[in-house]
């Protein structure tokens, strides 16, 4: 006796959970739940995007300068590694539908390598910060006593609007406070008439460049570089997390041309962090670089 | 469109495709680099950033449509990317109203 009350035959895809009435409707479930996820997660980002843009639209002298230090190429191949990685991610996918186990086991490990590199790119870059006193977090720069035996004033003799983009300067900071020499920029501006009306009170004391008062608004550009890139590098590490998941599963051979959403909806976040990274760069990397060239 | 919705990968671009959709994401970001370093504040200040955000749009859009298979899922997916991107520019337009308003105007000091 047959333990189904029905005698009609109905057929079940494999992959098909008991909620969906069918396979269509399971993968549309899928991704738009996880869609309302990147969805949210736009306005995560979105969030701090806004803070940039309203500090920028106050301070852009301060934010180009801020700009200048970050080094350009090490973005730029950051930029070019995860685009790498994205087409890994997108390649993965595709063999996932076929169900070819190896390429997937392969892509996968790809992806995490590039994964990884983005990150070592981002450790180097940070300790770069960390060593030019630029970490806007007071005590955690790199703590360098000043030399007794060295001429007093000797450093200090340029105003800051002399020093220009590169200037040699004596690294001391023995508090290991956030630190800023060059207001060049400011200058610039100036010359060409376009400080913004918040700039002319932000940066002067008494009607002199004040290099304190524009060492903060520069400030204000490393905290929001270290927050958003910082926060975009946990997103990375969570991404990593998943690959790793990812590439057990594909070991197993679980993906077929019948079940992938796992591996679409791992990647579906993949690339929301590669486009979050595709904003990051101009904008964070490459303001004011014409004033360089 | 439930029509065009893919359930076998067959709709998909493959690996051409994909390759080529890299291939524009490459010269983007080269082209957002050489942007970048021409001058073009003769045009108004600013209009590097301008040039910058439009290079990345074109590049997101890319990313979207064919790396994250937007171009052949339902329409509701098409409206949940394009709906964040309209919560945003709710976020920007209204917050850059009050910044921007806040020196100037007839109520300004």
């Amino acid at each position: 006796m047959s333990s189904h009350a029905s005698d009609k035959f109905v057929y079940h895809e494999p992959g098909l959970q008991h909620q969906f009435e069918d396979m269509k409707q399971q993968e549309e479930s899928v991704s738009i739940g996880m869609w309302m996820f990147l969805v949210q997660e736009i306005m995560f980002f979105g969030g701090l995007f806004t803070v940039y843009l309203v500090f920028r639209s106050k301070y852009p002298m301060a934010f180009a300068a801020g700009s200048n230090h970050l080094d350009a190429f090490w973005g730029g191949l950051n930029t070019l590694v995860l685009i790498v990685s994205s087409l890994t991610m997108a390649l993965t996918v595709y063999y996932a539908q076929k169900g070819n186990r190896n390429m997937q086991v392969v892509l996968i490990l790809l992806t995490m390598f590039f994964g990884a590199v983005f990150l070592g790119v981002k450790a180097i870059e940070y300790t770069s910060k960390y060593e030019d006193g630029l970490v806007p977090v007071a005590g955690l720069n790199k703590k360098v006593k000043e030399n007794p035996n060295a001429e007093h004033g000797a450093a200090q003799a340029k105003p800051c609007y002399e020093m220009g983009h590169g200037a040699e300067h004596t690294y001391i900071n023995p508090r290991g406070e956030f630190q800023w020499v060059d207001c060049s920029l400011v200058k610039v501006a100036e010359k060409g008439g376009f400080l913004t009306p918040e700039e002319k009170i932000g940066y002067y004391s008494n009607g002199d460049i004040d290099a304190d008062k524009f060492r903060d608004k520069v400030r204000i550009f490393y905290w929001i570089y270290f927050v958003m890139t910082g926060l975009h590098a946990l997103h990375m590490i969570v991404g990593i997390g998943l690959m790793t998941w990812l590439l057990w599963t594909a070991w197993k051979g679980t993906y077929s041309h019948d079940y992938f959403a796992p591996v679409e909806m791992s990647g579906l976040y993949w690339h929301f962090v590669d486009i979050v990274w595709i904003f990051l760069f101009p904008l964070l990397y490459l303001l004011g670089r014409h004033f360089l060239h | 469109m439930s029509e065009k919705h893919i359930e076998s990968g067959e709709g998909h671009i493959a690996i051409p495709g994909y390759l080529g959709v890299f291939a524009v994401l490459v010269v983007g970001t080269i082209l957002t680099y050489w942007a970048a370093t021409k001058d073009m504040d003769w045009i108004f200040p600013g209009a590097n950033t301008l040039v910058a955000l439009l290079i990345a749009f074109t590049k997101m859009t890319c990313v979207m449509l064919f790396f994250m298979h937007v171009y052949w899922s339902p329409k509701l997916i098409w409206l949940s990317a394009i709906a964040s991107f309209f919560w945003l520019a709710i976020m920007f337009a209204y917050t850059m109203q009050d910044y921007l308003t806040r020196s100037s105007g007839v109520f300004s000091t």
